[in-house]
């Protein structure tokens, strides 16, 4: 790690690693949850811890795949909760072992095409001042001072109004997670009748 | 998703933008110090909000575009992956009422959800047979054999009871489950309270609360039975499919799939009988557990011809 890294910058680069190479997965640790029969509320609860913890852990570096690591915290969380004690599991280090690639797989497809589609129609529909705002951010690449210059408006403004551009990528998140895994869901049949 | 949720959600995404300010500084960073020590989820939360919003940035979903490779699925994905549809069908799938039905009966390998006529729900496990019987003042159930949960409707007016051969558990807004063994009946309860006793000790009740379970004997002795904290491995899994596995020893752990499954577990190696393990599995996947068990002990497993798992040598 670099000494001299803010921790702005520190969190931005952990967020930047989320973003492109555990975030893809979450759908695929959600469709086993929902195969699992977990809740969804509760498995939103698991999702969050999880984040949580890698959110808190030292450094990431030596995370070969991302994607099986996050569904092996996910995983250990259930079977820790479902029985309130801290045993590790032995059997879930067989199965994490056995997860696809992360980043093959058709289901990570499906994921990348949905998402610059989704990306677009979610900003097309944000108030026109705070669709302006985020655009330029996004796609035109200027800073929130930058723009406040720009626009003759002051930070603040900006701010709020990106704060509600990230506010519905958020929501959204959610939302698309629900329609991927549902789609993973699928992926399993396919899966069981290519195995028959 | 609970309104303070929400919030947090919220609050977490009003970082992200404050972080994009030409300004911040140590003093923003102490307040955002201050938001995570008192949201122990903010740290998820935030990370969650920030990841989203960058996955937006174009060059986040220029990097994201697939690299040409044809999909690899290892076999123990398929396990994983495959089974979810067929378990969903063949389990859930079952759900039905008919009024003039007062009997239900599982065979080996099945769980069945029954809405019973009071509102209340009645899930059976594997190889279990019950008869309802519901009159304006009484709800009772008899349990034949095997186990069931019940959630309870609330109706003080008619007290549920549900008999295991002498043994009695009496609800009245709550949810437990009884098990018929041998010489008794296992009761777990997952909600409010529940008395049980025998026939021959109908003055004396054992009470029993959520998150305790209790062992009544047919015939209980001059210890009064008592009920304690419910253990990992009274796990009520199984109203989902699963088999939940906590420093379970290998012997107990086949007998438990041999519960749901004709294709029996047979254990040849006494050395590995005491073996612990850990996991959740599919009721109906036996040969899941015993490739687990393969990878963790290193035993060799075998299936015969006539179906069933042999784990270690002879």
């Amino acid at each position: 790690m670099d000494p001299q890294e803010s921790l702005l910058e520190i969190r931005r680069r952990r967020a930047t690693w989320v973003a492109l190479r555990v975030m893809p997965h979450e759908a695929q640790s959600r469709a086993w949850l929902r195969r699992a029969r977990v809740q969804s509320e509760e498995a939103d609860d698991l999702v969050q811890e999880a984040y949580c913890r890698l959110a808190t852990i030292d450094e990431v570096d030596h995370i070969d795949r991302p994607g099986a690591y996050f569904f092996s915290i996910i995983r250990n969380l259930l079977v820790r909760r479902r029985r309130e004690a801290s045993v590790v599991s032995l059997e879930s280090i067989a199965e994490i072992e056995a997860i696809p690639d992360p980043d093959t797989g058709p289901e990570m497809e499906v994921a990348r095409r949905m998402d610059a589609e989704r990306v677009r129609s979610l900003i097309a529909e944000l108030p026109e001042r705070c669709r302006r705002i985020v655009e330029m951010q996004k796609i035109e690449g200027y800073s929130q001072i930058e723009i406040a210059r720009l626009l003759g408006v002051t930070e603040s403004v900006v701010e709020n109004n990106i704060y509600r551009g990230v506010q519905a990528v958020r929501k959204n998140w959610l939302k698309k997670q629900d329609d991927l895994s549902e789609r993973l869901k699928l992926f399993g049949n396919d899966v069981e009748g290519r195995s028959r | 998703m609970n309104s303070k949720d929400t919030l947090l959600q919220d609050e977490a995404s009003r970082w992200v933008a404050r972080m994009g300010r030409s300004d911040w500084g140590d003093a923003h960073e102490a307040d955002l110090a201050n938001w995570l020590a008192q949201n122990p989820r903010g740290q998820g939360e935030l990370l969650m909000a920030q990841a989203a919003w960058i996955s937006c940035d174009p060059e986040t979903i220029a990097l994201g575009q697939p690299p040409v490779t044809t999909p690899s699925w290892s076999r123990r994905r398929i396990m994983l992956a495959g089974s979810a549809a067929a378990m969903a069908a063949s389990i859930f799938g079952l759900v039905f009422y008919n009024a003039s039905v007062s009997g239900y009966a599982t065979e080996v390998g099945e769980v069945r959800r029954v809405a019973l006529a009071d509102g209340s729900t009645a899930a059976i496990n594997t190889d279990s047979r019950i008869a309802v019987n519901f009159d304006k003042g009484h709800r009772n159930v008899r349990l034949d054999r095997g186990e069931v949960w019940f959630q309870v409707k609330h109706d003080r007016a008619r007290p549920f009871v549900v008999e295991a051969g002498p043994v009695r558990v009496r609800a009245v807004g709550t949810a437990f489950s009884v098990r018929r063994r041998g010489n008794g009946a296992d009761i777990i309860v997952t909600e409010g309270v529940v008395a049980a006793w025998t026939d021959a000790n109908a003055n004396e009740p054992v009470s029993a609360r959520a998150g305790t379970q209790l062992f009544m004997p047919d015939t209980p002795g001059r210890q009064r039975p008592v009920a304690i904290e419910a253990s990992a491995a009274s796990s009520l899994s199984w109203r989902s499919g699963q088999i939940e596995l906590v420093a379970r020893p290998l012997a107990d752990a086949a007998a438990e799939f041999n519960r749901y499954n004709r294709r029996k577990i047979v254990i040849h190696d006494p050395t590995i009988a005491n073996e612990e393990v850990d996991g959740i599995f599919r009721t109906d996947d036996p040969e899941g557990f015993a490739t687990a068990v393969h990878d963790i002990l290193g035993v060799p497993v075998r299936t015969s011809g006539d179906g069933e798992i042999t784990l270690g040598r002879k």
